[in-house]
């Protein structure tokens, strides 16, 4: 009697645990997967992944959980990551400077070329140059030259070393053979209130965030990164000699390196159609982010394009 | 701009906006009373909620969940010690020696309704004052930050701790555990021994929970031998003559709070001590400060509530979000089509308008809600100590490993624990460290942008271009008046 039930235990048990194998390989994904943030609360990776969690469970048939991981400047979100179960219900929601730029300025506990594989480059920020609306500054040429003038007597307000606006700012001071006066603030909205406040001459900014300042007057955008004009009257970083992937933040999900092809196939299409979906693209338009995407393989050779430039800005700036 | 006000002030008096903001209230109160839940996250949740809603339903209930959320940080305070963030740490000192005295409801009562008014006052004053405060609030740069910090540790240091020196020794310790980690501004790891855990610096929470909670809970264990329940009573509600008593306290601490609000990047923490010390320095009968003071509650919970008003005002005002709770409002606003800025009062001045004026009718309506949930949680204590104790270490270490979900902050929880046993048996207060802790973070920070705002000479910088010099010259006296209370009480 004993022995029969415990058979019929056992054979439950073993069907159980080989249909759930079999489904986890054919049916990925079975369960919730959950996108880690290595940044905190309130920033525009979390405003972005809210809206990306909230409707891409329509394409993926499972939710999408949002755990924020903040500390070491990314490091702690990125390497739990790094170290979790390559099976795609673990991913990361990072940026270019956290995946390729920190590992050439400090001793990284993963490795970001062999740790990780990009799914998708969701979106990105382009970085525009702004000084205060009454500033002496009228044109980006003028404000280089002032800055050449006078090397390191202008200060540009950032939002902490090696972040999203210190290295574009690191950027042009190396393609411009100018110097600035960096001083770091907590923060982009921080770096701005300086800025307007006086406390520093010229900081950076993502035309998502400066609409209001600008349509008043309170700010003059003198630069926007990228090939093509943002503003009808501002020029682009290329127009000013700026060339190259200069002045992005590109916002991109990460997955553990051997994770399965058939699983970021699966997560790929997901993404895909994530960007023709209507509601996704009028949420984006609030926030005032694009949805121009990317997919993992052509984002792939772009973070190698990265890894060089960035390897070589740190170089030059630790001359 | 009358018109607008009073057309927007009108819209606030929907239903729907109605019983949002209560819905609010009421799980940003039962979220912040969880340690390691915060408000914040709380609020990162259900901002997409916001998106699909009214602008008029779904801010307010934003700002709804934040104003319960932190009345719910002071619940556990009171009941367990059990601050889960650093603007409860002063409301636990004399609240949860009325827990012991049997006061439990009274220190509740008394929070309820400093919180309240101290808010309430703040964002009158703020929808008032709203452009003037916005010139003032430019005035504050990273020197005057340093400056303001610097006064509030030595304030803190002087009229916090029993004993001056024992107190300076245990701020200079957390001013040192605040080092631990990577240095901010310029990427050094410090006092790390290569431990990858360390790199982001010691969390606050497992120290706020293991220096405050978990040595309490062992001495509530060690009591019940004689005592079967952990606090034999609840007490009784509030009456009018104690409140009418503090009612002076919480003017004061509603005035620090909101200067303090003013000042970008100080915040809750700071306003709550500040005001608890300006009220154990001003009161004829200091001693009872520390020993179950109602008025103690009230000077914490009224200051740091009058935080909340002016820190609005750099987001309303220029759209830049200050702190990680209104950049998630930023976050509402923007989905919402209202871009805040220097135009948002012209372009969409009567929704904004309806907005504060919700923000105010939160404030009211959270006397009700809050008066009536408080029966329910002050009984919490009336439990036998041999099943709350257990559930009170079950949800400190719940708590301090969900913050971040770090098993490392366990062995934290544990080891602060330790300590806070070892602090009180030799007579060590530990507030001076946590605010050393907390404070020191920022105050290096701040120091750290003058010396790179200054270039070569921080010096006349410091002195001849900027306020500091006269953030020095107010705290001399006040400094100087302290000390001198001190030695005039210790020699009677």
């Amino acid at each position: 009697m004993f022995l029969k039930s415990l058979k019929r235990t056992l054979g439950a048990a073993l069907v159980a645990t080989l249909g759930l194998g079999t489904a986890v390989y054919a049916e990925y994904p079975e369960k919730p997967i959950t996108l880690v943030i290595p940044l905190g609360a309130g920033g525009s990776h979390d405003l972005n992944a809210r809206v990306i969690t909230s409707i891409i469970p329509t394409y993926l048939n499972q939710a999408m959980i949002v755990r924020l991981s903040p500390g070491a400047g990314g490091q702690k979100g990125t390497q739990e990551v790094a170290n979790a179960a390559a099976d795609g219900y673990t991913l990361l929601f990072s940026h270019n400077y956290i995946d390729m730029l920190q590992q050439h300025v400090e001793n990284l506990p993963y490795d970001p070329n062999a740790d990780f594989v990009p799914v998708a480059r969701v979106n990105y920020a382009p970085i525009a140059v702004v000084v205060r609306g009454d500033s002496e500054y009228n044109s980006f040429d003028e404000l280089i030259a002032a800055a050449k003038a006078n090397p390191g007597g202008i200060d540009m307000a950032h939002s902490g070393n090696w972040g999203a606006l210190f290295v574009p700012a690191a950027q042009i001071m190396k393609a411009t053979d100018s110097t600035f006066n960096l001083v770091p603030f907590q923060g982009g909205g921080p770096a701005m209130q300086a800025l307007l406040s006086g406390d520093a001459d010229v900081t950076m900014g993502f035309p998502s965030t400066l609409s209001s300042l600008v349509s008043s007057g309170k700010v003059k955008v003198l630069a926007t990164a990228g090939d093509e004009r943002i503003y009808d009257d501002v020029p682009s970083f290329a127009e000013v000699g700026i060339g190259g992937d200069v002045g992005f933040m590109h916002r991109v999900v990460l997955a553990p390196a051997g994770t399965p092809d058939d699983v970021l196939a699966k997560l790929g299409e997901a993404f895909t159609a994530l960007q023709e979906d209507k509601t996704y693209n009028r949420m984006m338009g609030r926030l005032g982010e694009n949805t121009d995407y990317i997919g993992g393989d052509k984002y792939q050779m772009m973070r190698a394009d990265q890894n060089g430039a960035y390897k070589e800005l740190v170089a030059d700036i630790a001359k | 701009m009358i018109e607008q006000f009073a057309e927007g002030a009108l819209m606030a008096f929907r239903f729907d906006t109605l019983l949002m903001i209560a819905v609010g209230l009421f799980s940003g109160m039962l979220v912040g009373a969880l340690p390691g839940f915060t408000t914040l996250m709380a609020m990162a949740i259900l901002l997409p909620l916001s998106f699909f809603l009214d602008p008029l339903v779904g801010i307010p209930f934003l700002l709804g969940v934040y104003k319960g959320g932190i009345f719910g940080g002071s619940i556990p305070a009171i009941l367990v010690s059990m601050p889960g963030t650093g603007a409860a740490v002063a409301t636990s000192i004399d609240g949860y020696k009325l827990t012991q005295k049997g006061e439990s409801r009274k220190a509740l009562d008394m929070a309820l309704f400093a919180s309240v008014i101290g808010d309430t006052f703040s964002d009158i004053f703020t929808i008032v004052m709203i452009f003037p405060i916005a010139l003032l609030v430019m005035q504050f740069g990273p020197p005057e930050l340093f400056a303001v910090l610097l006064m509030s540790l030595v304030i803190i240091v002087s009229t916090s701790a029993s004993n001056p020196l024992k107190g300076m020794v245990m701020m200079l310790f957390g001013l040192w555990l605040a080092q631990i980690g990577t240095d901010p501004i310029g990427g050094v790891e410090r006092f790390t021994f290569g431990i990858f855990e360390l790199k982001s610096g010691i969390p606050l929470l497992p120290m706020l929970i293991g220096v405050f909670a978990l040595p309490e809970m062992v001495y509530a264990v060690m009591r019940s031998q004689k005592a079967q329940d952990f606090a034999k009573l609840v007490g009784h509600r509030l009456t009018r003559a104690e409140f009418n008593r503090c009612i002076p306290t919480i003017r004061r601490s509603t005035f620090i709070g909101t200067v303090i609000g003013i000042v970008p990047g100080l915040g809750q923490v700071v306003a709550a001590m500040m005001g608890y010390s300006a009220a154990k320095n001003a009161s004829t009968h200091p001693e009872t400060f520390g020993e179950g003071e109602v008025e103690g509650v009230a000077a914490a919970e009224a200051a740091n509530n009058a935080v909340n008003g002016p820190t609005l005002v750099p987001l309303l005002t220029l759209g830049i979000p200050g702190d990680n709770v209104t950049a998630i409002l930023l976050g509402a606003f923007v989905a919402q089509g209202l871009r805040p800025g220097p135009q948002l009062f012209e372009e969409q001045g009567t929704i904004v308008f309806g907005i504060l004026v919700a923000m105010v009718l939160a404030n009211l309506m959270f006397i009700v809600i809050g008066y009536l949930s408080i029966p329910f949680f002050a009984r919490i204590v009336t439990i036998k100590t041999g099943l709350l104790v257990p559930i009170v270490i079950m949800f400190a270490f719940a708590g301090a490993y969900v913050f971040r979900s770090d098993t490392t902050d366990i062995l934290m929880l544990v080891g602060f624990g330790l300590f806070g046993l070892l602090a009180r048996a030799a007579r060590f207060d530990v507030m001076p460290m946590v605010m050393g802790f907390i404070l020191g973070g920022p105050l290096e920070y701040a120091f750290g942008q003058t010396v790179a705002m200054a270039g070569n000479t921080p010096f006349n910088f410091m002195f001849t271009e900027r306020l500091g010099m006269v953030a020095v010259l107010i705290a001399t006296p006040i400094i100087g008046y302290t000390l001198w209370r001190r030695m005039k009480s210790a020699t009677v």
